[in-house]
C-alpha cells in the first residue's frame, strides 16, 4: 500500500520509510540539496533543502515522509533562503569559477544557477587554508571544499576506506585526511574512488582530465540540474528500488 | 604539529586496562586523563592508542581539534584558562588577564618558553555568582582580584605545586539565598526510590499475591516503575534543561521502547553561560539527582546511568564518587536495590570544552566517544540514542524533581506554578545585584521580584535565559519566567546602569562564533558573519544596511540551522537591536553604507612584514 502527502499542493506517493526529499525526487519534483545522495546516509548539514512542514522547518533528506502531511517547498520566502545559503557557501570558501576546471561539471556552481543567485551578497571571508597536490592522481584544494561530507561518507560507506574525516570546530573546521602525513599521497585514495567521484564542487578532482571537455560541453551547460538529478534518481531506483 | 620537546608517554597508558584501553568508546575519557598527567595529547600517545583502539589516527586528532581543553601542542605545567562570560568582563577579567600575562611574562594564548605556564580565555565556566573566575590546572579558582593574580603569579614563578596553594583560593560557594517548597527540606536518601518500589508494592510478603516469588517480585517492581510514571504525568513535569520537553512523554517512550538495553543519561554539561544551578544541586543535593535516575532507571527498566558532567566541574569528580560510593553502600545503588530485583548503577563521563555537547544527540556522541556534533533529528534518543539503544536525556534538575515528585507525589509537586509550568525552579542571579546566587522560586515568578530579592533595583536590562535567551529591557520586567513566557534554563545576568550593553551584545557574538560546531551551512558562517558585523559596528562603522543585513542572518539562522544552537545564536542580535537601539546607533557612520572592506587595516600584514608603523605607513593618521 502506498501513501501520500502534499509538496506545495501536489499529491506525491510515497513508501514506508522514505523520506520527503526521496519520495519528491522519485515523483520528479527536485528540491535544492548539496549534501544529500542517493547512495549514502543522510547528513542534514548544507540545508538547502530545508522544507516547512506544520510551520516548522525541517530538512527534507531527513524528514519521514508521513500520511497527509502538508509540505512547503517551492515558496519566494525558502527559495530566498536557499539562495541565501548557497552564497554564504561561495563567500566561504575561495571559489574562482572562471579558472576552475571543474567550471560546468560542479554542482555547487549549478546550484547558484538553480537558486537564482546573481552575487554573492555576504562579505567574502577569504579563508586561507591548505592545499593538497601531493598525491599524483587525485588533488584537493580545500578552497573549494563546502565541508558538505560526501567524500568522508563515501569513502566510508562506498569505498570501504575513511580516507577523510573533519577536523576543527564552526569556521575553523577543514576537512583532513587520514594518512601518516596528514597528505594525500601517503592515504588510500585512488582515482576511481567513489569519494573522488562524488564531491559536488571542484575540491576534489582526478588530475590530467580537468580540461578535457571544452566550456560549454560539461554537464550542467547542456541539461538543468534539476533534469540531470531526477534522471539519476530515477536510474538509481529503477536498479535497487 | 607536535614539539620536539613532548614528554615522551612512559608508561602511562599501560595504567589503562587493556580492555578499556581498545575501546573506542573510551577515547574521549582516555585523552582527558592524558591530557591532565601531561597537559597536552602527545602523538605517542595519540597513535598508541589509535593502534590499539583500531580506528585511524585522524579520529583521535579529530577530537583533539574539536575539544578546547584537549590540546595536542603541549601546555605549560601550570595551565590557566579565565572564564570569559560577559560577568567576568564586567568585573575587570581584562585587566586580571593583562596583569596576570605581565607578571607572568607570557602571551595571551601561547605556553611560556620555559614550559611553565600558559594563559588562555574559556567560555564560562560556571561560577558567574563568585566571578572573576578561572581554572588553574583544571580546578576552579573564584573571586579574582588584583591581588589574588598576584600571588598567583608569585606561586606559579616560586614553582610551588597547587596542593601547597592556599585552599581559600579554591572555595566554589553554593550561594543558595532563598529555597522554597522543593528545596527548603530536600529529601531524604533513599525516600524517592523507597516510594517508587512500594507503588508496586515491592516490599509486600511473597506470598501477598497468588503468584510465584519470582513472578511476584518482578511483577512489584513492574508494576511500580508505571505508578511512578503515572505520578510523573500527573505532576506535569516539564523539563529544566531549556526546552521543556515534558519528562512523563519522554520516560515512557523509553519505557515502551522494546529494543536493546535501555539508558538513562543525566546532562550536567551546563554550557550555557551564566548558568550554575547544576553545580549547585551537585554539590548539595546530589543524592537528589542520583535518586531521580535510579527512579527513571525504575520506570523505564534501564540498569545503567551515565552523569555526564563538563570539563570545568572536575573538581566535583571526588565528592561525587563519594556520594555513589555511599549510595551503593546504603543498598540504593548497584545490584538489588533495597533489597528488591532492581539493578542500577551509575557512572560519571566527562566533557572536554564544547559548549554543543550540552545539546542531547552532541551529548550522546560525546559519551560515544567522538566529536560532540549534532546528530541528524531521527531517529530519536527515545527510539535510537546512546549506543543506539532507547535513551532518556534529563537535565540534573529535573531529575531531582523527579525525586521530589516520587516522595510527595505528583499533585503535590503540581500545586506550585503555573498553567503550563509546574513546580518551582532554580534561577542562577549573577551580574550586579548585592546577592548573587540561587534562587528557588516557583515558575511564574516576575524579573521584578526577581530583580529587588537580589537588591537590582536600577538594572538596565536583563539577560534571561543566557545568551541563547532573551534580552530584555526596563519595561519587561514584569514579565514571568515560565515556560508561557520567558523560557529558558533560569539563568538571569542583569546589568546596571553603568554597563555598555554592546559589550554584552559583543561577548555573546563571540562566543557563539567560537562554539558552532561547524556541522551546517547557516550556523557556521553566520555565527562568523554577525560577529564581524558587530565589530565593525565596535568600529563606530555600522551603517543601516548591516542593521538590516544582521536582522537578515539572523532570520536565515532561526530557519535554516540544524540544531538549537544555531537557531538562537542570533537572539542577542535581534533583540538588542530592537530593545536597545541606542547602541547601534551610536555606532554608526551617517552614510547610508560602509564597505566592510577597511584599506587601512588591510595594509596591516604588509606593516608587519616590513616591521612599519609610522603615520606614513598608515591611510589616516594614527595618535603616537
Ligand atoms: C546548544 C545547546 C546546548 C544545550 N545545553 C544543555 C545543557 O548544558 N544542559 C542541559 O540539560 N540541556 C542542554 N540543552 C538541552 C538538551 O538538548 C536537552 O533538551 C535536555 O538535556 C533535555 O533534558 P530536559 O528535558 O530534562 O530539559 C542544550 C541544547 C542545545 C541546543
Ligand atoms: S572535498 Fe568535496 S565532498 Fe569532501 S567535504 Fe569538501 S566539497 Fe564535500
Ligand atoms: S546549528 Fe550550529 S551547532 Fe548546531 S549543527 Fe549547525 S553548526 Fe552545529
Ligand atoms: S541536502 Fe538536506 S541538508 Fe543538505
Amino acid at each position: 500500500m502506498t501513501s501520500s502527502f502534499f509538496l506545495d499542493g501536489k499529491e506525491i506517493p510515497f513508501k514506508e520509510g522514505q523520506t520527503v526529499l526521496q519520495a519528491a525526487m522519485g515523483a520528479g519534483q527536485y528540491i535544492p540539496h548539496l549534501c544529500w545522495r542517493p547512495e549514502l546516509e543522510p547528513h542534514s548539514s548544507c540545508r538547502l533543502c530545508i522544507v516547512i512542514i506544520s510551520g516548522k522547518p525541517f530538512s527534507s533528506c531527513t524528514q519521514p515522509a508521513m500520511e497527509g502531511q502538508k509540505v512547503e517547498c517551492n515558496t519566494p520566502k525558502l527559495n530566498a533562503m536557499r539562495r541565501a545559503v548557497t552564497q554564504l557557501l561561495f563567500v566561504e570558501g575561495n571559489h574562482y569559477c572562471p579558472s576552475c576546471e571543474e567550471s560546468g561539471n560542479c554542482k555547487l556552481q549549478a546550484t547558484a544557477y538553480h537558486v537564482g543567485m546573481q552575487d554573492s551578497h555576504f562579505p567574502h571571508q577569504f579563508p586561507i587554508r591548505e592545499r593538497d597536490s601531493s598525491h599524483p592522481r587525485v588533488n584537493l584544494d580545500r578552497d573549494r571544499c563546502i565541508r558538505c561530507e560526501t567524500c568522508v561518507r563515501a569513502s566510508r560507506e562506498l569505498d570501504g576506506k575513511n580516507v577523510f574525516a573533519i577536523h576543527g570546530r564552526g569556521i575553523k573546521s577543514r576537512l583532513a585526511v587520514n594518512s601518516p602525513t596528514s597528505l594525500l599521497k601517503d592515504s588510500g585514495i585512488s582515482p576511481d574512488d567513489m569519494a573522488v567521484k562524488l564531491c559536488p564542487t571542484g575540491a576534489l578532482t582526478v588530475k590530467r582530465v580537468g580540461f578535457e571537455w571544452p566550456i560549454g560541453q560539461r554537464i550542467y551547460d547542456k541539461e538543468s540540474l534539476a533534469t540531470i538529478e531526477l534522471r539519476e534518481y530515477a536510474n538509481q531506483e529503477a536498479v535497487h528500488g | 604539529m607536535y614539539s620536539a620537546t613532548a614528554t615522551p608517554v612512559p608508561d602511562f597508558l599501560d595504567l589503562i586496562p587493556p580492555e578499556r584501553r581498545s575501546d573506542p568508546h573510551a577515547l574521549l575519557q582516555i585523552l582527558i586523563q592524558i591530557q591532565h598527567a601531561y597537559h597536552h595529547v602527545p602523538q605517542e600517545a595519540a597513535k598508541r592508542l589509535a593502534a590499539e583502539m583500531g580506528i585511524p589516527l585522524v579520529r583521535v586528532q579529530g577530537l583533539l581539534s574539536f575539544y578546547s581543553f584537549l590540546s595536542p601542542q603541549p601546555q605549560g605545567e601550570y595551565v590557566i584558562h579565565f572564564s570569559d562570560n560577559i560577568t567576568d568582563q564586567m568585573f575587570g577579567n581584562r585587566e586580571l588577564v593583562a596583569l596576570m600575562c605581565q607578571r607572568l611574562d607570557v602571551n595571551l594564548g601561547e605556553t611560556r618558553k620555559d614550559g611553565r605556564v600558559s594563559v588562555h580565555f574559556t567560555s564560562c565556566t560556571g561560577m558567574c555568582d563568585q566571578g572573576p573566575a578561572a581554572l588553574v590546572n583544571y580546578l576552579p579558582v573564584t573571586n579574582l582580584d588584583r591581588e589574588r593574580i598576584e600571588r598567583i603569579a608569585d606561586l606559579v614563578n616560586a614553582q610551588i605545586p597547587l596542593k601547597d596553594w592556599p585552599a581559600e583560593f579554591f572555595v566554589v560557594k553554593s550561594q543558595i539565598r532563598r529555597s522554597d517548597v522543593v528545596f527548603r527540606k530536600p529529601i531524604e536518601p533513599g525516600a524517592g526510590i523507597r516510594a517508587s518500589l512500594e507503588r508496586g508494592g515491592a516490599f509486600l510478603p511473597e506470598w501477598a499475591e497468588d503468584l510465584a516469588p519470582s513472578d511476584a517480585r518482578r511483577h512489584h517492581l513492574e508494576r511500580g516503575g508505571a505508578e511512578t510514571l503515572k505520578e510523573i504525568y500527573h505532576s506535569d513535569l516539564r523539563g529544566r534543561g531549556g526546552a521543556g520537553f515534558k519528562t512523563g512523554i519522554k520516560w515512557e517512550s523509553v519505557r515502551d521502547a522494546k529494543a536493546g538495553d535501555h539508558y538513562v543519561l543525566c546532562n550536567a554539561d551546563e554550557g550555557e553561560p551564566g548558568t550554575f544551578k547544576d553545580r549547585v544541586l551537585l554539590t548539595d543535593y546530589a543524592d537528589m539527582v542520583f535518586e531521580g535516575m535510579t527512579i527513571c532507571g525504575h520506570v523505564v527498566g534501564s540498569k545503567i546511568g551515565i552523569l555526564y558532567l563538563r570539563q570545568e566541574y572536575w573538581y566535583m569528580k571526588e565528592h561525587l564518587e563519594n556520594v555513589l560510593n555511599s549510595r551503593r553502600e546504603a543498598a540504593l545503588l548497584g545490584k538489588g536495590i533495597l533489597g528488591t530485583d532492581l539493578d542500577f548503577d551509575i557512572e560519571l563521563q566527562f566533557g572536554a570544552g564544547a559548549y554543543i555537547c550540552g545539546m542531547e544527540t552532541a551529548m550522546i556522541k560525546s559519551i560515544e566517544g567522538r566529536r560532540g556534533i549534532p546528530r541528524r533529528r531521527w531517529p530519536l534518543p527515545v527510539h535510537q540514542g546512546y549506543l543506539r539503544c532507547p535513551t532518556v536525556v534529563n537535565n540534573v534538575e529535573t531529575f531531582a524533581a523527579a525525586t521530589v515528585i516520587s516522595a510527595k507525589g505528583g499533585a503535590w509537586f503540581a500545586h506550585n506554578g503555573t498553567g503550563q509550568s509546574t513546580g518551582t525552579k532554580l534561577f542562577c542571579v549573577s551580574g550586579d545585584c548585592e546577592r548573587p546566587g540561587i534562587y528557588e522560586y516557583p515558575w511564574g515568578v516576575s524579573v521584578h521580584e526577581v530583580l529587588r530579592d537580589c537588591g537590582a533595583l536600577d538594572a538596565q536590562g536583563v539577560q534571561v535565559g543566557g545568551p541563547s535567551g532573551t534580552m530584555i529591557n526596563t519595561q519587561e520586567f514584569d514579565r514571568s519566567a515560565c515556560f508561557e513566557d520567558l523560557v529558558g534554563t533560569g539563568t538571569l545576568m542583569i546589568f546596571g546602569p553603568q554597563r555598555d550593553m554592546f559589550e554584552v551584545v559583543k561577548n555573546f557574538a563571540l562566543f557563539f562564533q567560537h562554539e558552532s560546531c561547524g556541522l551546517c551551512t547557516p550556523c557556521r558562517l553566520g555565527t562568523t558573519l554577525l560577529a564581524n558585523y558587530v565589530r565593525k559596528f565596535e568600529q563606530g562603522c555600522g551603517s543601516p544596511v548591516d542593521l538590516e543585513e544582521l536582522r537578515n542572518i539572523s532570520g536565515l539562522m532561526k530557519t535554516m540551522a540544524h540544531c538549537g544552537l544555531g537557531q538562537t545564536a542570533n537572539h542577542h542580535i535581534t533583540e538588542s537591536i530592537e530593545k536597545f537601539p541606542a547602541i547601534w546607533a551610536n555606532r554608526m557612520k551617517t552614510t547610508e553604507f560602509v564597505p566592510a572592506f577597511d584599506l587601512d587595516r588591510a595594509l596591516e600584514e604588509a606593516r608587519g612584514l616590513t616591521g612599519r608603523n609610522d603615520s606614513e605607513a598608515h591611510l589616516a593618521p594614527v595618535e603616537a
